[in-house]
Protein backbone atom coordinates (compact mmCIF):
# COMPACT_ATOMS: atom_id res chain seq x y z
CA UNK A 1 0.00 0.00 0.00
CA UNK A 2 1.62 3.69 -0.93
CA UNK A 3 -0.12 6.54 0.13
CA UNK A 4 0.60 9.74 -2.33
CA UNK A 5 -0.20 13.36 -1.37
CA UNK A 6 -1.15 16.07 -4.00
CA UNK A 7 -1.03 19.69 -3.25
CA UNK A 8 -0.28 22.95 -4.87
CA UNK A 9 2.70 23.85 -2.46
CA UNK A 10 5.70 24.28 -3.13
CA UNK A 11 8.25 21.23 -2.85
CA UNK A 12 10.34 23.53 -0.01
CA UNK A 13 7.03 24.52 2.23
CA UNK A 14 6.34 20.48 1.58
CA UNK A 15 9.21 19.62 2.87
CA UNK A 16 9.54 22.20 5.34
CA UNK A 17 5.92 21.07 6.88
CA UNK A 18 6.24 17.46 6.37
CA UNK A 19 7.72 17.12 9.70
CA UNK A 20 5.23 18.40 11.60
CA UNK A 21 2.72 16.27 10.71
CA UNK A 22 5.32 13.21 10.27
CA UNK A 23 4.18 12.01 7.25
CA UNK A 24 5.42 8.96 5.13
CA UNK A 25 3.28 10.03 2.52
CA UNK A 26 5.48 10.72 -1.53
CA UNK A 27 4.44 13.74 -1.35
CA UNK A 28 3.80 15.91 -4.68
CA UNK A 29 4.00 19.87 -5.49
CA UNK A 30 1.48 20.70 -8.44
CA UNK A 31 1.85 24.21 -9.18
CA UNK A 32 0.70 24.87 -12.48
CA UNK A 33 -2.57 21.64 -11.39
CA UNK A 34 -1.46 19.80 -14.00
CA UNK A 35 -2.19 16.72 -11.85
CA UNK A 36 -5.36 18.52 -10.72
CA UNK A 37 -6.43 18.97 -14.02
CA UNK A 38 -5.37 15.60 -15.40
CA UNK A 39 -7.75 14.11 -12.58
CA UNK A 40 -10.55 16.96 -13.15
CA UNK A 41 -10.15 17.83 -9.99
CA UNK A 42 -9.40 21.37 -10.00
CA UNK A 43 -12.78 23.92 -8.12
CA UNK A 44 -14.74 25.79 -10.64
CA UNK A 45 -15.87 27.74 -8.05
CA UNK A 46 -14.48 31.10 -5.40
CA UNK A 47 -11.00 30.23 -4.82
CA UNK A 48 -9.99 31.14 -1.47
CA UNK A 49 -6.65 30.16 -1.07
CA UNK A 50 -3.02 31.06 0.66
CA UNK A 51 -1.78 34.39 -0.58
CA UNK A 52 1.56 35.68 -1.57
CA UNK A 53 4.60 33.62 -2.50
CA UNK A 54 2.55 30.37 -2.31
CA UNK A 55 -0.65 31.55 -4.33
CA UNK A 56 -1.50 29.17 -6.86
CA UNK A 57 -3.97 30.11 -9.40
CA UNK A 58 -6.32 27.55 -8.16
CA UNK A 59 -7.03 24.60 -5.39
CA UNK A 60 -8.24 21.01 -6.05
CA UNK A 61 -11.04 20.01 -4.07
CA UNK A 62 -10.15 17.86 -1.65
CA UNK A 63 -10.18 14.53 -2.50
CA UNK A 64 -9.19 10.90 -1.59
CA UNK A 65 -9.15 8.05 -4.38
CA UNK A 66 -8.07 4.65 -3.54
CA UNK A 67 -6.31 2.98 -6.47
CA UNK A 68 -6.02 -0.90 -7.08
CA UNK A 69 -2.43 -2.80 -8.67
CA UNK A 70 -4.10 -1.88 -12.02
CA UNK A 71 -4.55 1.84 -11.72
CA UNK A 72 -8.42 1.56 -11.12
CA UNK A 73 -10.07 3.62 -8.88
CA UNK A 74 -11.50 1.66 -6.56
CA UNK A 75 -13.48 4.22 -4.29
CA UNK A 76 -13.08 7.63 -3.90
CA UNK A 77 -14.27 10.82 -1.13
CA UNK A 78 -14.75 14.39 -2.20
CA UNK A 79 -15.32 17.73 0.15
CA UNK A 80 -18.17 19.48 -1.58
CA UNK A 81 -17.48 22.34 1.30
CA UNK A 82 -13.98 22.92 2.09
CA UNK A 83 -14.70 23.59 6.16
CA UNK A 84 -15.92 19.64 5.88
CA UNK A 85 -14.36 16.87 5.09
CA UNK A 86 -14.08 13.01 5.61
CA UNK A 87 -12.01 11.77 8.73
CA UNK A 88 -9.63 9.46 8.90
CA UNK A 89 -12.28 6.91 9.79
CA UNK A 90 -14.03 7.28 6.76
CA UNK A 91 -10.83 6.66 4.84
CA UNK A 92 -9.98 3.46 6.78
CA UNK A 93 -12.97 1.80 5.93
CA UNK A 94 -12.72 2.18 2.81
CA UNK A 95 -9.63 0.58 2.99
CA UNK A 96 -10.55 -2.18 5.02
CA UNK A 97 -13.94 -2.62 2.42
CA UNK A 98 -11.90 -2.52 -0.46
CA UNK A 99 -8.69 -4.52 0.11
CA UNK A 100 -9.48 -7.07 2.36
CA UNK B 1 -25.23 59.62 32.96
CA UNK B 2 -22.73 59.78 30.36
CA UNK B 3 -20.39 57.89 32.42
CA UNK B 4 -22.57 55.05 32.83
CA UNK B 5 -23.46 54.79 28.56
CA UNK B 6 -19.69 54.39 28.58
CA UNK B 7 -19.69 51.63 31.12
CA UNK B 8 -22.67 50.33 28.99
CA UNK B 9 -21.04 50.88 25.34
CA UNK B 10 -17.41 49.61 26.73
CA UNK B 11 -18.94 46.28 28.32
CA UNK B 12 -20.71 45.59 24.94
CA UNK B 13 -17.60 46.06 23.32
CA UNK B 14 -15.49 43.64 25.73
CA UNK B 15 -18.64 41.14 26.06
CA UNK B 16 -18.96 40.96 21.60
CA UNK B 17 -14.77 40.50 21.64
CA UNK B 18 -15.55 37.71 24.40
CA UNK B 19 -18.64 36.08 22.20
CA UNK B 20 -16.83 35.71 18.88
CA UNK B 21 -12.92 34.58 20.51
CA UNK B 22 -15.47 31.75 22.41
CA UNK B 23 -16.85 30.90 18.43
CA UNK B 24 -13.50 31.02 17.23
CA UNK B 25 -11.98 28.37 19.78
CA UNK B 26 -14.58 26.16 19.04
CA UNK B 27 -14.92 26.65 15.64
CA UNK B 28 -11.00 25.33 15.33
CA UNK B 29 -10.85 23.15 17.76
CA UNK B 30 -13.55 20.90 15.65
CA UNK B 31 -11.95 22.35 12.40
CA UNK B 32 -9.06 20.54 13.89
CA UNK B 33 -11.36 17.54 14.61
CA UNK B 34 -12.61 17.42 11.18
CA UNK B 35 -15.79 17.62 12.52
CA UNK B 36 -17.39 20.81 11.63
CA UNK B 37 -21.27 20.61 11.58
CA UNK B 38 -22.67 20.71 7.84
CA UNK B 39 -25.05 22.96 9.03
CA UNK B 40 -23.25 25.93 10.77
CA UNK B 41 -25.90 28.50 11.04
CA UNK B 42 -25.51 28.72 14.82
CA UNK B 43 -22.13 29.19 14.40
CA UNK B 44 -22.85 32.17 11.61
CA UNK B 45 -25.41 33.16 14.31
CA UNK B 46 -23.07 33.92 17.11
CA UNK B 47 -20.35 35.13 14.86
CA UNK B 48 -22.91 37.56 13.81
CA UNK B 49 -23.39 38.75 17.07
CA UNK B 50 -20.18 39.87 17.76
CA UNK B 51 -20.41 42.59 14.69
CA UNK B 52 -23.99 43.76 15.53
CA UNK B 53 -22.79 44.13 19.20
CA UNK B 54 -19.78 45.90 18.80
CA UNK B 55 -21.61 48.24 16.17
CA UNK B 56 -23.50 49.29 19.58
CA UNK B 57 -20.82 49.48 21.61
CA UNK B 58 -20.05 52.43 19.06
CA UNK B 59 -23.30 53.47 19.18
CA UNK B 60 -23.75 54.22 22.92
CA UNK B 61 -20.11 55.19 23.25
CA UNK B 62 -17.48 52.92 25.01
CA UNK B 63 -14.03 53.65 26.27
CA UNK B 64 -10.75 53.24 24.34
CA UNK B 65 -10.48 49.03 25.36
CA UNK B 66 -13.79 48.91 24.38
CA UNK B 67 -13.71 50.05 21.52
CA UNK B 68 -10.29 48.12 20.18
CA UNK B 69 -12.70 44.82 21.62
CA UNK B 70 -15.64 46.02 19.62
CA UNK B 71 -13.13 45.94 16.20
CA UNK B 72 -12.11 42.98 16.53
CA UNK B 73 -15.57 41.59 17.26
CA UNK B 74 -16.52 43.38 14.21
CA UNK B 75 -13.66 42.30 11.93
CA UNK B 76 -13.50 38.50 13.04
CA UNK B 77 -17.17 38.71 13.04
CA UNK B 78 -18.01 39.01 9.77
CA UNK B 79 -15.07 37.33 8.27
CA UNK B 80 -15.55 33.51 9.41
CA UNK B 81 -19.55 33.78 7.94
CA UNK B 82 -17.26 34.82 4.83
CA UNK B 83 -15.59 32.36 4.72
CA UNK B 84 -18.72 29.99 5.77
CA UNK B 85 -20.70 31.64 2.34
CA UNK B 86 -17.27 31.00 -0.10
CA UNK B 87 -16.46 27.29 1.06
CA UNK B 88 -18.67 25.48 -1.48
CA UNK B 89 -16.36 24.10 -4.09
CA UNK B 90 -17.06 22.11 -7.35
CA UNK B 91 -15.07 20.22 -10.39
CA UNK B 92 -15.29 20.46 -13.78
CA UNK B 93 -18.06 18.22 -15.79
CA UNK B 94 -15.61 15.15 -16.22
CA UNK B 95 -13.98 14.52 -13.24
CA UNK B 96 -12.32 11.16 -12.54
CA UNK B 97 -14.57 8.87 -10.81
CA UNK B 98 -15.19 5.11 -9.40
CA UNK B 99 -14.15 2.42 -12.44
CA UNK B 100 -11.87 4.72 -14.19
CA UNK B 101 -8.60 4.27 -14.76
CA UNK B 102 -5.90 6.98 -13.57
CA UNK B 103 -4.30 9.09 -16.23
CA UNK B 104 -0.88 9.30 -16.96
CA UNK B 105 0.84 12.16 -14.85
CA UNK B 106 4.08 13.27 -14.30
CA UNK B 107 4.83 15.84 -11.23
CA UNK B 108 7.85 16.55 -8.93
CA UNK B 109 8.22 15.43 -5.24
CA UNK B 110 9.11 17.73 -2.36
CA UNK B 111 12.80 16.88 -3.15
CA UNK B 112 12.22 17.89 -6.72
CA UNK B 113 12.42 14.38 -7.86
CA UNK B 114 10.53 13.67 -10.95
CA UNK B 115 7.66 11.55 -10.13
CA UNK B 116 5.77 10.11 -12.66
CA UNK B 117 2.41 7.46 -12.64
CA UNK B 118 4.19 3.85 -13.45
CA UNK B 119 5.41 3.63 -10.29
CA UNK B 120 2.38 3.27 -8.85
CA UNK B 121 1.37 0.49 -10.44
CA UNK B 122 1.88 -2.76 -8.96
CA UNK B 123 0.42 -2.07 -5.46
CA UNK B 124 -2.90 -0.55 -4.36
CA UNK B 125 -2.13 3.52 -3.47
CA UNK B 126 -4.18 5.82 -2.10
CA UNK B 127 -4.16 9.25 -3.27
CA UNK B 128 -5.05 12.44 -1.33
CA UNK B 129 -5.43 15.89 -3.32
CA UNK B 130 -5.46 18.27 -0.55
CA UNK B 131 -5.44 22.14 -0.37
CA UNK B 132 -2.69 23.22 0.78
CA UNK B 133 -0.25 22.98 3.84
CA UNK B 134 -1.33 26.74 5.50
Amino acid sequence: MQLLTVSTDHPEVIRKRRGVHGLQARMLSDRNLAVTDAFGLRNQLIHSGPLGDDEAEALPVPTSLLIDAEGKVLWMDQAENYQRRSGPEVVLAALRTHLD
Amino acid sequence: MNITRKKLGTSLGVFAFALVAATVVIWFRLANQVAIPEDRTLFVVFFLLGPVMGVAAFIVGTRWFGGVAAVIAILVGLFLPFTVAISRQEVAENPISVGDTIPYFVAIDDESNRFTSDSLYGTPVLIKFFRAHW
